[in-house]
C-alpha cells in the first residue's frame, strides 16, 4: 500500500464569530481553502492543473449544517470558491464531531489506493448562528436524539457529567475530589495552552484551577451533572484545512521532510450511553472502544506509547481527556490522575497533550476538530508550530471522538 | 519582576474597576481596591468578578477608602492610579504614593493623555524612575492593549521588566509611547472620530450623523462606526481628548482636532451619549418594549429616527464581503465616484496616512500603530488596510490621487516607505453587518 503525506494546511481564527462578521459558509470556506492551500504550497492552478489528470479530490467533514445553517449537500459548495472545483470530485462526510477524522480516512484512503495524488480535506462548522441552548439542542442529534436529545435542556453536557459519575463508579478506589481536581487541571492545562496558540478561542481569558475546582458559583455553574462551566469546549465558528498527497507526488513537486500518516484507528462503540456503560462491564477501560481503536492505531503503525511524543485529543468536556489518558496508554485504566498530577501531560511535560488548547483551549466547532487535530500533529513534527511547539516532537497521535464516545478515531502522524 | 500585591486607586471608576480585575486574575495578585467612598468600593468588587468572569478572583480584592491609602501602598509592589483624569487630582495622589510607597515598588497611571513627565515629578526625586504611563483600554479584557509611556526620569531596566510583566503575566498587548497628547491608540483614533464628526456638521443637510456612520460602517475595516464608538465612549470624553491634542500638539491635521460647535453644545447640555440616556445618538424605550433608535439632527437641534440611507457602494460592499470577496469589495470602493463612496475612500486612505505619520512622532515603530489600533480599537489596523487595498490598487498613487491637500503639507512618500505586511489579518475586521 501507498504512503499517505501530509502536505500542510490552515485553520482559521477559532475565536471568529462569523455570524457577527456577517458572513457565511461560502466566505469561510473560501478563507480557509485560500489559507489551507497556501499552507500546503498549492495553488488554485495547481488544483485546476491536477483536476485535468482526474488527480485531486475534495473530503467535506461537517456534523450538521442543515440545522445551523439551513444547508446541506456540503461536498458541492467548493465549487463557490473558486472555479477551479468545477469538476473535482467532492463529496461530504459525517459522524458527529468526528465528521473530518472521517473526511481525513476517506482521504487517505483514495491515496492509498493510488486513486489520487491529492486529497484535500476541509472540516467546518458554523454554530454561533443561534442562540448556545438551540445550538445545544442540535448537537443532541450526536447521540440517539428520541432517547437521549429530544427536549432535553443541553443533552451533551449531562451526557459526559454522567460520563464522570460512572468514572467514579468503576474504579472505586478512585478518590471523587481527586478526580474532580485532576478534571479542574485538565482545563486549567488547556486554556493555559491556549495562550501560546494565536488561533485560538480562548486566548485572551482567564482561568485558573481555583475557578475551575470552584463549581456551581455564577461564573462556573454546573451545566451537566457534577461538571462546570470551566469543563466544557467552547461553541465556536472554524474551519481545518489539511492536504494529503501520494508519495509519486510529493517526489514530482520535491518536497522533503514531510511528515506521513503512520497508523489510525477507528472503532465504533453502542450509541447508546447507557449501552456503553454495560458494555464496558468487563473491561478495564471505561471506554473500551476507544481504548481499542488507539490499540489499532499503535499496530498499524506499529509503535506503542513510549513512541509518542505528543497528542491531541478530543476534550470535548474534561472527563473525556481524562478517559483519553488511560485510552492512550499513558496510565493504567483508572489511575488517569497521575499522568495530571505529576505534569506528564503539561505542556512541559514528558507527553504533552493538547498544546494547542485543545477542544476546551482552541475551541470546537465541531465538523472542524478532526481536520484541526490533523493539522495540529502536522505542526509539531514539522517544528512549525510556533510559540506552541513541543520541542523535538517526532511522533504525534490525535483522539476525535463523535457522540458520546461512539465513534472514535485515532491517527499517528510522524516524519519517516 | 514580582508583583503579589496590587493597589488600584479609583477603582469605582470604569477603568479602575476593569483593570483591578486584571490584576487579580491573570496577576494572581492580592489588589487593594481605593475609592472615595467605602460604599461604593464594596458595591463595585462583583462588577470587578464579572469583568474577568470568574469568583475565583475575589478573594484577592480587598475594598479600602482613601484614608487607608498610604498603607495599602506601602504594602504594594505596584500601585496603579486611575482617578479622573485631572492632573491636580492626579498630582496630589501621587505626592501622597510617592511619600508611602516602598524604594522597590513600581508606580503607574492610567492616565490617557496627561503629561506623565508631570505626574512623574510629583514623586520624590529617588522614585521617579520607578513611574510609567500605563494606559489601557476599555474593556481590557477584551482588549488586550497597553500603552506604555516611560519618562526621562524612568528607569530602562526596570522598564524592560514592567514590559514583561504586562505582556506576560497580564497578557497585555504592550506598545511603548513617548509621553505625548493622548498617545498613539486615541491620537489616531480620534482623528478619525472628530473628523468624521465634522464631516457630520458639514454633511448636515445629507443628513449629519447617522449618514456619515452610514458610510463609515463596520464594512470599512471595524466593529462600531466612528460616531457610534464617540457616543459609546461619551461626547465629554470625546472631547477631553481632542481638545488636549488640539491645544498641545501641531501637526498637519491640527484642525481636524477642532470639535464641531453642534459637539459642544450636546457636552455643555449634558447630552453626553449612551451613559447620559442620549448625545449623537438616543434609544427610546416604549412601556411594552418596544425601543426606537433616534440621532441628533444637526439641523434642527431635534432628535429623529435613524435613516436606513442605502448607498449602492456600500451595498454591494457588504454583499462580497458576506461572501468573501474582499477584493471585489474593494474594487467597488476605489472605483465608485459617488460622493459617498468617495468621503468613505478619502477617510481609509487619510486614516493610513495619519497613523504612519503619528506613529514616527508618538512611537518608536511602524508596526506600534498596527498594535494600537487592532488591540485596542478593534479596526482594522492601518498597515492590514493599506495590504487590504494594495489587493486593488497602488496605494500611493491613490494616496496622491484622492489626498492632494495632505500631499501638499506632508512627504507622503516618506511616510509610505515605512510601510510593511500587517501581522493582522485584514479579513477579519471588515464585516457586512450582522447576518440575520
Amino acid at each position: 500500500m501507498s504512503k499517505v503525506y501530509i502536505l500542510g494546511g490552515a485553520q482559521t481564527d477559532f475565536e471568529r464569530n462569523w455570524t457577527k462578521e456577517g458572513k457565511g459558509m461560502v466566505a469561510l470556506l473560501k478563507e480557509a481553502m485560500a489559507d489551507g492551500l497556501a499552507g500546503a504550497g498549492l495553488t488554485f492552478d495547481d488544483v485546476r492543473e491536477l483536476n485535468a489528470g482526474n488527480r485531486v479530490a475534495c473530503f467535506v467533514g461537517n456534523f450538521i449544517a442543515e440545522k445551523y445553517t439551513d444547508q446541506g449537500h456540503l461536498g458541492a459548495f467548493l465549487t463557490e470558491v473558486d472555479k477551479a472545483f468545477y469538476g473535482v470530485p467532492s463529496a461530504r462526510y459525517e459522524a458527529a464531531c468526528a465528521s473530518s477524522s472521517v473526511a481525513v480516512d476517506a482521504a487517505a484512503t483514495k491515496i492509498r489506493a493510488d486513486e489520487y495524488d491529492v486529497a484535500i480535506v476541509v472540516g467546518w462548522e458554523l454554530m454561533k448562528t443561534v442562540e448556545s441552548r438551540v445550538g445545544g439542542d442540535y448537537l443532541g442529534r450526536a447521540a440517539y436524539y428520541d432517547k437521549e436529545g429530544r427536549g432535553i435542556d443541553l443533552p451533551f453536557p449531562k451526557l459526559f457529567g454522567k460520563l464522570a459519575d460512572e468514572t467514579l463508579k468503576k474504579y472505586p478506589d478512585l478518590d471523587e475530589k481527586r478526580y474532580m481536581d485532576a478534571l479542574a487541571k485538565i482545563s486549567v492545562i488547556n486554556y493555559g495552552n491556549a495562550k501560546r496558540n494565536p488561533l485560538a478561542q480562548t486566548r485572551k481569558w482567564f482561568m485558573s484551577f481555583e475557578q475551575a475546582s470552584t463549581r456551581g458559583t455564577e461564573t462556573n455553574p454546573l451545566v451537566g451533572g457534577r461538571l462546570g462551566v470551566s469543563d466544557c469546549s467552547q461553541v465556536t465558528d472554524g474551519a481545518a484545512v489539511v492536504v494529503l498527497c501520494s508519495e509519486a507526488y510529493l517526489k514530482e513537486r520535491g518536497y522533503e521532510n514531510k511528515p506521513i500518516i503512520k497508523g489510525y484507528g477507528h472503532r465504533t462503540a453502542p450509541i447508546l450511553f447507557d449501552k456503553k456503560m454495560s458494555d464496558n462491564a468487563d473491561s478495564e477501560y471505561i471506554l473500551p472502544w476507544t481504548r481499542q481503536a488507539c490499540l489499532d492505531a499503535y499496530r498499524r503503525a506499529g509503535m506503542d506509547v513510549s513512541d509518542i511524543d505528543v497528542f491531541e485529543t478530543h476534550d470535548c468536556f474534561t472527563s473525556s481527556e481524562y478517559a483519553a489518558i488511560g485510552a492512550f496508554g499513558l496510565t493504567e485504566p483508572g489511575k488517569e490522575y497521575e499522568a495530571v498530577e505529576d505534569g506528564t501531560i503539561a505542556f512541559d511535560g514528558s507527553k504533552p497533550i493538547n498544546p494547542s488548547g485543545g477542544l476546551i483551549g482552541c475551541g470546537h466547532p465541531v465538523g472542524a476538530s478532526g481536520a484541526r487535530m490533523l493539522l495540529d500533529l502536522y505542526k509539531q513534527v514539522t517544528g512549525t508550530a510556533g510559540e506552541y511547539q513541543v520541542s523535538g516532537a517526532k511522533n504525534a497521535m490525535m483522539l476525535n471522538i463523535g457522540g458520546s464516545a461512539t465513534t472514535n478515531y485515532v491517527f499517528i502522524v510522524g516524519v519517516e | 519582576m514580582k508583583i503579589s500585591t496590587v493597589t488600584v486607586i479609583g477603582v469605582t471608576g470604569t477603568m479602575g474597576a476593569n483593570i483591578a480585575g486584571i490584576f487579580a486574575s491573570f496577576g494572581d495578585a492580592k489588589v487593594y481596591c481605593i475609592g472615595r467612598d467605602i460604599n461604593k468600593v464594596n458595591k463595585t468588587i462583583p462588577r470587578i468578578v464579572k469583568s474577568v468572569k470568574a469568583d475565583a478572583i475575589a478573594k484577592n480584592l480587598i475594598p479600602a477608602d482613601f484614608d487607608s491609602l498610604e498603607a495599602c501602598v506601602a504594602d504594594s509592589d505596584l500601585i496603579f492610579e486611575s482617578s479622573k483624569e485631572d492632573i491636580k487630582v492626579k498630582t496630589e495622589i501621587a505626592t501622597r504614593v510617592g511619600k508611602a510607597m516602598k524604594p522597590t515598588a513600581i508606580s503607574g497611571t492610567g492616565s490617557s493623555g496627561l503629561s506623565i513627565t508631570t505626574i512623574a515629578e510629583s514623586y520624590p526625586e529617588e522614585l521617579r524612575s520607578r513611574f510609567f504611563g500605563i494606559h489601557m483600554f476599555n474593556p481590557p479584557y477584551t482588549l488586550p492593549l497597553c500603552e506604555m509611556t516611560p519618562t526621562k526620569y524612568s528607569d530602562v531596566e526596570l522598564k524592560e521588566e514592567l514590559r514583561k510583566y504586562l505582556s506576560k503575566k497580564l497578557l497585555r498587548t504592550v506598545v511603548e509611547v513617548k509621553d505625548s497628547p493622548a498617545f498613539l491608540g486615541n491620537r489616531i483614533g480620534f482623528q478619525f472620530i472628530n473628523e468624521a464628526l465634522q464631516y457630520a456638521e458639514k454633511y448636515k443637510d445629507n443628513g449629519g450623523i447617522d449618514y456619515i456612520d452610514a458610510l463609515l460602517g463596520s464594512f470599512t475595516g471595524r466593529t462600531m462606526a466612528p460616531l457610534t464608538t464617540s457616543d459609546f465612549v461619551g461626547l465629554d470624553v470625546h472631547k477631553a481628548i481632542v481638545d488636549n491634542i488640539y491645544d498641545n500638539t501641531h501637526d498637519y491635521a491640527h484642525e481636524t482636532f477642532v470639535l464641531p460647535s453642534f459637539a459642544s453644545q450636546l457636552v455643555s447640555e449634558g447630552k453626553l451619549g449612551r451613559k447620559s440616556g442620549g448625545g449623537l445618538y438616543q434609544r427610546i424605550k416604549y412601556e411594552n418594549g418596544l425601543t426606537r433608535q433616534t440621532v441628533y439632527d444637526i439641523n434642527t437641534g431635534f432628535y429623529r429616527d435613524v435613516i436606513p440611507y442605502v448607498f449602492p457602494f456600500a451595498d454591494k460592499m457588504k454583499k462580497n464581503i458576506q461572501e468573501g470577496d474582499y477584493q471585489k469589495a474593494f474594487e467597488r470602493l476605489v472605483n465608485n465616484y459617488s460622493q459617498e463612496a468617495q468621503i468613505c475612500l478619502s477617510f481609509l486612505l487619510k486614516y493610513i496616512v495619519y497613523s504612519l505619520y503619528a506613529t514616527e512622532e508618538v512611537g518608536y515603530d511602524i508596526t506600534a500603530a498596527d498594535d494600537v489600533m487592532a488591540t485596542g480599537f478593534n479596526w482594522c489596523p492601518p498597515l492590514a488596510m493599506y495590504q487590504a487595498l494594495s489587493t486593488v490598487a497602488d496605494v500611493p498613487v491613490l494616496i496622491k490621487e484622492r489626498l492632494p491637500e495632505i500631499c501638499m503639507k506632508i512627504d507622503v512618500d516618506h511616510y509610505l516607505a515605512d510601510a510593511k505586511p500587517s501581522k493582522y489579518d485584514y479579513r477579519i475586521y471588515f464585516k457586512s453587518g450582522r447576518k440575520n
